[in-house]
């Protein structure tokens, strides 16, 4: 029985047993339904265990789909609606379970560093800002870790236990999935994060930069960048607050 | 665009940045055979058009920016022009710039050829006039590639110092920059430059290290300025005031935070008050924290606005004439936005228990985001030098500035004089950067060093008394009483010597002279630590102020090193032992000997020299192993040699160290160190030997004559090999001797003439480092020896063969066998052997002064022609 789960004006997702189709409207670029799904494969092919690509297919009305296993379980951003008083350890688990795929890699991947200049270059911005971005882009490390793109609780699949412990964690929606730093795709959850839950977005960020070593300064200098790259998404609630946080100056 | 350009075009994409890069590098070559008399004309003219442009480029760097402050930004280009001029006007940029005729040494300065100069936003005028005019008294050609944020005003600049550069006669095009900048022609002109002139942010520095050129970059600042109980407060606050206000707190050195001492911190609150700075409350501080810092990076909006407008941006009212505003905080920790960068009138103060907590506190902040640039110091220079020494010990800054505003103290030259002016300040290592001090002219030459081959110094070096003739030893030791003054001789001897009462006439006359003394007379043939550790201790006992040594070889080197035990019990001999390539350079300083003991030697057989020689070798019982000494302090004070003393030698002793005295004559002869000093003795030596060895073998005592020509020989031979060392003979028979018992005389006998046809070979596979030895001559050498021996041939190479037939024949007359062989080596032990024994003859410290530098195998193969006889 196909349960209809997302409806968005040009995609909606069903679930239908244990297979879940994302099915793309017209005028949808084919490409970009291609892209997700070869992208989706390239994930699959690093080992990591996510739902499974199963087809892409044509429906009768000309739709694009993308059918694949089905994750079953809650979203994480449930879980923490539904028990904000576990969240230290929920945080940990996502932080875990990141650094699990971490390092993971796949060389077709696209890489992060590419897709974030061209982000910068096509935004509407005063142009000695995006030379300062540019610049900061340029000096930072390139890495080829696999990094999700998007990763947030809406984007995790959780099974718990009587307890309310994760016992299964499985990220999904890997359109964005790019190969990179690490900290580039921990700094633009922690952007996610802190316009949704500030103080979940601090809990994961330290416990981030304490269990991989790493200097909270370096995944602050990736901020302006990932801020720049998500005001590419034109989403009017965040312009302010992203525009606020690209004009910065480094020290000369 | 300059119309002194040589072509008029806009730099607005990669294809006319590879055109501007070509144009700057054709006029850089004209521009690189210019004299210092044209270079100094133009940079005279440049500094002086920058100088006069000073206000219009101030006004337009603050009005294109939007940055800082018209008033203080006309000081930084007067700075820029007139104190880089002033520091460099007589300083030799081309051609010889230095010469030392003595060493031989003359240093020449090239420029580098095309510089790549990233300039920032905070001060564009000043560092394009302080870069171009480096590169204009150093004769490179510049390509400036400005901040877009600021590229109008300093593109203005480098015209204005291009035009007078033409005007004075600098090639057309020497200056270039890019008009409209992109990061990716800025790292193109990166890449395609000599050397990069990277001011700028840390993106900017990071892509010019990574570009592949020597850059040179600057680090991040974040100046804390210690405030001690000790400081002059008024002093302190308004110099901290002068430096962060600024130019709005542009300066890179500029003070970022201020730690005051807890005796002194409400006093320096109101001074800081009464100076029209202003105390942010909590919830005020809170308010600027969000605004300054936005996810751990600085705001651009806050860089370089005054006081009242950052807090304004905050949220906060201050008076408009507010010249700082002070957060008071408490974590140094870097999640504190104030702990940070400002680039504004932006202070953070603490409030430290005790000095050390400041100082703790300021290694912190460095840690920050500081490393290698400036921290700073208030405090009393004359009463709290300690303090001062705990905090330029412990800050990794390469600017630690006393008493002194950073932003104006940094710079140099302006608040201390003897710190080179500059506005590159390069943080060293700790900061990415190549250099750690203040980038000037000299980091953008290329010095080249011109160094004419010259000889080594030499020297030539014998005891300080050489006592010789039949029947001298008595008279010599007279001296003891009359001229040393000495009381308390140890003597050192062996056991036949002592029994057959060779030491009698010495302790005689030290009795008849009223001289107390003892003897050691335990010294076996290859004497032993354990032997030479006996004696020191009974040295130690008796405390004599001479030491005798009466012997050969064994007994003179035994007492030469219970003299070392006894001056210098600590003395470590595998130190000592060390082999050195040039004695004058080894690592290890032997110990001054002498203060205790004076050292006479009396030889009683003719071949060691030991009396003569600086050195002594001595065996370690338990493990085997030979630690050959060798230093002058190891010369004997007076060598007393006088034929009494060797007159009844047997006839192997006779012929093995009569023998060995040749050997050392004609390797001190062959030498790479041999000079005419040494040749002269060498010489002479070995003509002695030829004559009178082999009466002195057959007749012994009774050719009274033969004797003493042969003591002379042997003393003479001592004294050559003394100063120009021995060779690859000595150290194959040094390590034959020791794996296989030959006498050390015998051993040299059988491998000198291989080792002579080995050195004399025309063409040899390599040949011995040393300046004085030109080239490969070791066979002339030997034929001078033949010629003064009277040994002729027709040709070089018969005139060579009849002085190898010659010492052959010598061995013969003293009845030395041919091979190592017929001394009963049994051949199988000897093979086993072999490459041991060649690795250590190859490592002996003789080897040095061969004349031929000899490879293993080739050693190799001359022990086994010598072993076999063919």
């Amino acid at each position: 029985m196909r349960k209809c789960i997302v409806e968005k004006e040009l995609k909606s997702v069903y679930v239908d047993g244990d297979k879940v189709m994302k099915v793309f409207k017209p005028p949808y670029s084919k490409t970009d339904v291609l892209y997700e799904a070869l992208n989706t494969a390239r994930v699959e092919d690093t080992g990591l265990d996510i739902p499974k690509l199963l087809s892409v297919s044509i429906d009768e009305d000309g739709n694009w789909i993308i059918t694949s296993e089905f994750a079953s379980g809650t979203s994480l951003s449930d879980l923490l609606a539904a028990h904000p008083e576990n969240a230290d350890e929920y945080a940990e688990a996502m932080v875990d379970y990141q650094i699990e795929f971490n390092k993971r890699s796949n060389p077709l991947l696209l890489k992060l560093k590419d897709k974030l200049s061209r982000q910068i270059q096509e935004l509407d911005i005063d142009n000695n800002i995006k030379y300062e971005l540019s610049a900061r882009l340029e000096s930072l490390k390139k890495h080829n870790k696999l990094c999700h793109g998007d990763y947030c609780p809406d984007n995790i699949i959780v099974e718990t236990d009587e307890n309310n412990k994760i016992t299964k964690m499985t990220a999904v929606d890997w359109v964005h999935a790019t190969q990179g730093n690490a900290s580039a795709d921990v700094a633009n959850s922690y952007l996610m994060l802190k316009l949704a839950n500030a103080s979940f977005a601090e809990k994961y960020i330290s416990i981030f930069c304490k269990k991989t070593n790493t200097d909270r300064r370096y995944v602050d200098t990736w901020m302006p960048i990932v801020a720049a790259a998500r005001l590419t998404r034109k989403n009017p609630d965040e312009k302010e607050l992203l525009e606020t946080m690209i004009d910065i100056c480094d020290f000369q | 665009m300059s119309e002194s350009n040589a072509e008029v075009f806009i730099v607005d994409s990669i294809e006319t940045l590879e055109q501007r890069i070509a144009q700057v590098r054709d006029a850089q070559r004209i521009f690189a055979a210019y004299s210092q008399e044209q270079v100094d004309k133009i940079f005279t003219a440049a500094a002086l058009a920058a100088n006069k442009a000073r206000i219009p480029l101030a006004k337009q760097a603050v009005s294109e920016t939007g940055m800082g402050i018209v008033e203080d930004k006309v000081i930084k280009n007067h700075y820029a022009s007139e104190y880089i001029y002033n520091a460099y006007r007589n300083t030799k940029t081309c051609g010889v710039i230095e010469e030392n005729p003595s060493y031989g040494t003359r240093l020449v300065a090239e420029p580098i050829g095309v510089v790549a100069a990233v300039i920032p936003t905070t001060n564009p005028t000043s560092t394009a006039i302080f870069k171009t005019l480096l590169c204009l008294k150093t004769r490179n050609g510049i390509i400036i590639s400005p901040h877009p944020r600021a590229k109008q005003s300093t593109i203005a600049a480098a015209k204005i110092v291009l035009d007078a550069a033409v005007a004075a006669g600098a090639p057309k095009g020497i200056i270039g920059w890019i008009d409209v900048p992109s990061l990716e022609m800025t790292n193109t002109l990166m890449r395609e430059s000599d050397i990069i002139l990277a001011t700028g942010g840390p993106g900017m520095v990071k892509a010019a290290y990574s570009s592949g050129k020597p850059a040179l970059g600057v680090g991040a600042g974040n100046t804390p300025a210690i405030i001690d109980g000790s400081a002059d407060i008024t002093l302190a606050v308004s110099s901290i005031i002068h430096s962060k206000t600024f130019d709005n707190g542009m300066i890179c050195a500029s003070e970022q935070s201020v730690i005051v001492d807890s005796s002194v911190y409400s006093q320096v609150k109101d001074e800081f008050t009464a100076r029209g700075c202003y105390f942010l409350n909590d919830e005020e501080t809170e308010k600027v924290r969000k605004t300054i810092i936005i996810n751990g990076s600085l705001n651009a909006k806050i860089v370089g606005q005054p006081a009242c407008r950052i807090a304004a941006l905050a949220g906060v009212t201050v008076p408009e004439s507010t010249k700082i505003i002070i957060g008071e905080v408490t974590s140094v920790d870097i999640s504190e936005e104030f702990a940070h960068e400002k680039l504004s009138p932006v202070l953070a103060m603490y409030k430290a228990d005790d000095f050390s907590d400041a100082v703790a506190k300021a290694e912190q902040l460095i840690a920050d985001g500081g490393y290698g640039h400036t921290s700073s110091l208030y405090i009393n220079t004359a009463t709290e030098k300690e303090k001062i020494a705990i905090f330029q010990e412990a800050m990794k800054t390469c600017r630690i500035l006393i008493n002194t505003p950073s932003s104006q103290g940094g710079i140099g030259d302006l608040y201390n004089f003897n710190l080179s002016p500059s506005l590159t300040l390069g943080c060293g290592s700790w900061g990415g950067n190549s250099v750690s001090e203040n980038v000037g002219v000299k980091h953008l030459l290329n010095i080249k060093t011109v160094a004419e081959r010259r000889e080594n110094m030499l020297w030539f070096r014998a005891p300080q008394k050489v006592y010789f003739k039949k029947g001298c030893l008595p008279v010599a030791l007279n001296e003891l009483k009359n001229v040393l003054g000495k009381k308390r001789v140890f003597i050192v001897t062996d056991q036949f010597l002592y029994k057959n009462g060779y030491t009698k006439c010495v302790t005689d006359k030290l009795d008849e002279l009223g001289i107390v003394h003892t003897t050691f007379y335990d010294v076996a043939p290859d004497p032993t630590l354990a032997c030479a550790q006996e004696g020191a201790k009974e040295i130690r006992l008796f405390e004599p102020d001479c030491i005798i040594a009466i012997g050969g070889g064994s007994a003179m080197d035994a007492a030469k090193i219970m003299w070392v035990l006894y001056e210098h019990p600590e003395a470590d001999f595998m130190d000592m032992a060390m082999r050195f390539m040039d004695i004058r350079k080894r690592i290890y300083t032997f110990p001054k000997m002498g203060e205790k003991a004076y050292f006479i030697a009396v030889p009683t057989s003719s071949g060691t020299g030991s009396e003569v020689t600086p050195f002594a070798v001595i065996t370690d019982q338990d493990s085997g192993i030979k630690y050959p000494l060798a230093d002058y302090e190891l010369l004997p004070n007076m060598a007393i040699v006088d034929v009494d003393m060797m007159m009844d030698q047997p006839k192997g002793l006779t012929s093995a160290s009569g023998i060995d005295a040749l050997t050392h004559a004609l390797e001190a002869y062959a030498s790479i160190m041999a000079t005419d000093y040494t040749d002269g003795l060498a010489l002479k030596a070995m003509k002695n030997i030829f004559e009178y060895l082999p009466s002195a073998y057959e007749n012994g005592a009774n050719d009274a004559k033969a004797r003493e020509q042969m003591a002379t020989a042997s003393t003479m031979a001592g004294m050559a090999f003394a100063n120009a060392f021995l060779g690859v003979c000595h150290s194959m028979a040094h390590k034959l001797g020791a794996f296989h018992h030959l006498p050390h005389g015998v051993a040299n006998a059988l491998l000198i003439t291989e080792v002579m046809r080995f050195n004399a070979a025309e063409v040899p596979v390599k040949m011995g480092t040393f300046s004085q030895y030109a080239y490969p001559h070791c066979l002339d050498r030997y034929l001078e020896c033949a010629n003064f021996l009277g040994i002729h041939g027709d040709t070089k190479e018969s005139q060579f063969e009849n002085f190898i037939q010659a010492i052959e024949e010598l061995k013969e007359k003293i009845g030395i066998k041919k091979t190592i062989k017929d001394y009963g080596v049994d051949e199988k032990y000897f093979l086993d052997t072999l490459d041991d024994m060649v690795e250590q003859a190859f490592d002996d410290q003789c080897t040095g002064a061969n004349p031929r530098y000899p490879l293993m195998s080739e050693i190799k193969e001359m022990y086994l022609k010598v072993y076999y006889g063919k």
